[in-house]
Order: C-alpha cells, then sequence, then structure tokens
C-alpha cells in the first residue's frame, strides 16, 4: 500500500462552512457555528476524532484539525457588534465544507 | 444539596450561574470519592500513594508559570516568536513541562485583544495554570463570553475601545490557549522578577488587558 | 449532500450553551477542595497510558448524558466525579451494587465520627 503525502484539504485564508451534520451523541462542535460560514485561521494538526473516543474507539483515523475565525456579526445577527469582532473556534475536517465551492451552499 | 447561595440572578434563566455545594453536599462528594478509590483499589487499578502522588501533580501548576512564561517573551523578542509559532515547545524550552497537545499564545496589541473561553465544558491549561477559576467554569461566563463578550468584559472592569478589535478563543477541541497581554512601557526598567509579578490569571484570560 | 434549506436535525446538547441568556457571571473565588482534586485525580490516572479505561471523552459523554436536570442541579465537580461513575459501570469495571455497598461503609464511618465529636 503507497503512503501517499497527507493531502490537506483547506489553506489559511479559505472560505469555510461549517456542515450540518445531524450527529447525536458526543461532538465538540457547538450549535452556535453550525451552518456559519467564516475563513481558515491555521492547521492545527490532526488528532483522534472525539466523536469516536467518547464511545471507547481508539482506532479510528486522526482528523485535521483547523482554527476558523468567524465576523461576531455573523453569529449574533441580533446583537449590535463591531464589526472587526471576531470569533476562532477549533473545527474537525469533516465538519467544513469549502464556501467557494456549491458544495454546501443551500 | 447543592446550594443557590452564589447565584444573584434567580429568575427564569435557564442555567443557575454556578451550582456551589454546601457542607453536606461536600462531605456527600468526599464520601462517594473515597468509596469509588477503595472499589478500584481493591480491582487492583489504583494505589492510595497513586493517587496522592497525582493530586500532588495537579498542584503544582499555577499563574506562576503563566508569570513565567509571559515575562521571558516580553524581555526577548526571538523567545516571543517561538511562543507564538509553537507554545508548546517554547514553552518546553523555559522548562515547563505541557500536559495539553498544544498551547495557542495570542497576543494581545494596542488594536487587538483576546478572550478564552471553553463554551462546552471548562477546558483550560491546567497544566500550566493549574485549575480555571469558579467564573470560569460557570455557565454564565461559557454561555455569555461568546456572544456578548464586551459586556462580560465590563462586568470585570474592562471597557476596550469601540475601534479595537475583540476576538474570542473558543477552546473547544484539542488546543489550549494563553493571551500574552501587552508589555508594561517601562520594560526597559524592569527585571524578570519584576515583570512577572505584573502577569496575573485575569490578564492570562483576557477578562482584564 | 446538503438539501435545500437543512437545518440541524439533531437535539442540542444541554452542555451546548455557547450563546444562551444568562445572568451576571458569579465572581466568588472558592477553594479547590480535596474530594474535587481526588476526583481529577482518579480520572487522571484511569485515562493514562497505563490503563485508559475512563478517558476525558469518555466522561464527557457521561455528563453530556445523564440527564439535563442532573446537570443543572449538580456542581462541576459532582459533574465529573458521577459522569466517570456511569462510564466505569457501563464499561463493568465495577458494580453500582458494589460502589454503593462502599459509599454505605464509608458513611457509616463519618457518623461514628461525627458522633464521637459530639460527644
Amino acid at each position: 500500500m503507497s503512503m501517499a503525502a497527507h493531502y490537506r484539504r483547506f489553506r489559511p485564508g479559505d472560505g469555510v462552512k461549517v456542515k450540518h451534520l445531524g450527529k447525536s451523541g458526543h461532538v465538540r462542535i457547538p450549535f452556535y457555528v453550525r451552518g456559519k460560514r467564516g475563513k481558515i485561521v491555521n492547521f492545527c494538526g490532526s488528532y483522534l476524532n472525539p466523536e469516536d473516543l467518547a464511545i471507547g474507539n481508539t482506532a479510528g483515523p486522526a482528523i485535521d484539525l483547523y482554527r476558523v475565525k468567524f465576523a461576531q456579526r455573523d453569529l449574533w445577527p441580533d446583537e449590535e457588534i463591531p464589526e472587526h469582532d471576531h470569533l476562532v473556534i477549533e473545527i474537525y475536517d469533516h465538519w467544513l465544507s469549502s464556501a467557494e465551492s456549491s458544495e454546501g451552499r443551500h | 444539596m447543592p446550594s443557590s447561595d452564589h447565584i444573584e440572578n434567580h429568575s427564569h434563566e435557564n442555567h443557575e450561574a454556578l451550582v456551589v455545594e454546601d457542607d453536606a453536599g461536600n462531605l456527600e462528594g468526599q464520601i462517594i470519592i473515597d468509596a469509588l478509590q477503595d472499589v478500584l483499589v481493591a480491582h487492583g487499578l489504583l494505589t492510595a500513594p497513586e493517587v496522592l502522588k497525582e493530586i500532588e501533580k495537579l498542584e503544582s501548576p499555577g499563574i506562576h508559570l503563566g508569570a513565567k512564561i509571559v515575562a521571558r517573551a516580553w524581555s526577548d523578542p526571538d523567545y516571543k516568536a517561538k511562543l507564538l509559532e509553537n507554545g508548546k515547545q517554547a514553552i518546553g524550552y523555559i522548562g515547563i513541562t505541557v500536559g495539553e497537545a498544544q498551547i495557542i499564545v495570542v497576543e494581545n496589541t494596542p488594536k487587538k485583544h483576546n478572550l478564552i473561553t471553553c463554551t462546552l465544558c471548562s477546558c483550560y491549561p491546567r497544566s500550566i495554570l493549574g485549575q480555571p477559576p469558579s467564573w470560569y467554569i460557570s455557565k454564565a461566563y461559557r454561555a455569555r463570553a461568546v456572544r456578548e463578550p464586551r459586556k462580560v468584559l465590563e462586568e470585570f472592569g474592562t471597557v476596550l475601545p469601540h475601534d479595537m478589535e475583540l476576538v474570542v478563543h473558543d477552546s473547544n477541541a484539542d488546543m489550549r490557549y494563553l493571551v500574552l497581554p501587552e508589555s508594561p512601557k517601562n520594560l526597559a526598567d524592569m527585571n524578570e522578577v519584576e515583570m512577572e509579578s505584573l502577569v496575573t490569571r485575569d490578564r492570562l484570560i483576557g477578562v482584564t488587558r | 449532500m446538503n438539501s435545500k434549506n437543512k437545518t440541524e436535525n439533531s437535539p442540542r446538547g444541554y452542555h451546548d450553551i455557547g450563546g444562551e441568556a444568562a445572568g451576571a457571571i458569579p465572581r466568588a473565588e472558592l477553594p479547590w477542595l480535596h474530594w474535587e482534586k481526588q476526583t481529577e485525580a482518579i480520572r487522571n490516572l484511569l485515562g493514562d497510558g497505563t490503563r485508559r479505561i475512563v478517558s476525558l471523552d469518555e466522561m464527557r459523554r457521561g455528563f453530556e448524558s445523564f440527564g439535563a436536570e442532573k446537570y443543572k442541579v449538580l456542581s462541576f465537580y459532582r459533574r465529573r466525579l458521577d459522569a466517570m461513575i456511569d462510564v466505569l459501570i457501563e464499561k463493568q469495571v465495577i458494580t453500582r451494587e458494589e460502589l454503593n455497598e462502599a459509599i454505605s461503609e464509608k458513611r457509616a464511618v463519618w457518623s461514628k465520627a461525627a458522633t464521637r465529636e459530639a460527644l
């Protein structure tokens, strides 16, 4: 089996959208960012998926983790927030789709 | 039973700001954990000396370690660059062992302020700073820090200029965060001990500048 | 993959409170008590490389699934203690019966000590 170089889906600055995965059980992606659009800040490394670890499955693949930046105005449209305020949070690769493509558009 | 003594808002809010155990609750906690420990020891899964040693290990980190890191970054621009590049590695260089996967150090500037929270539970760089303060783990802080951080900061006496960027970091996965506060103006007149004395827990979390 | 206007169709966890309304932030600095440190220590040991019996992720799943009412009324460390116990029982590392027996024994010791003090 060939050991292909690890292909990372996103680069800093890429536009992304957080998917509605509809997953129940232990997940680490809070409701308030689901369906929102942001930009990749940086790649954090690859880590075992907490969704697997929570049910004792330690044999799963490591998942790419990214920090993603959102405009606070986009997260909380009802609040009065300066346009330059942001929120940064860690999102696992399988929760992200590219916001540059048609994938994830509603 | 837990009491509401420390809760200021008894209204129809969903979340008690912070649940505090009374004496009976704390005794109950002690009884249960002692019983659990006995059972686990009986199963050969733990020993009592191990537990005591682990408690000592939990007690040893503290704000003094965060202060050491910040003072070094203030006095050494090269170190600061390394710290911002790879926090865990740089912190290791000054003899502090980090247990978490990675430490992201976020820098305050005259134009930007950073605030740390964990909305889902209480993630915090415990291997460096020790246990987080009660307010950090309170539901009030976890719920409000992401949505109305400027109001939250005002409760801590911190008023940010409108044109300053405020970045909130929700520590939800494998990264843990430290705020690097702005260095003092008279840095050149200080030694590292004096610098360390300026670094407080609240500055490292970001509720004060 | 996403259908038009797809929204979240799984329930929101009761722990997932980012953005919800809440009152003033309680500023009392509470001490870190021995039983709380002991709880943390035991969870760390159970999750370490030699044991891998209760991971941080499993414990989190524990308090995210033991019910909204418990989550609301229990203190932070009590939530972690109860979650850890739930996982240990679920994985059949210990039984509820043997734990309850050990708890009764401890209670008896405490009340004897309290009685002695009162005399």
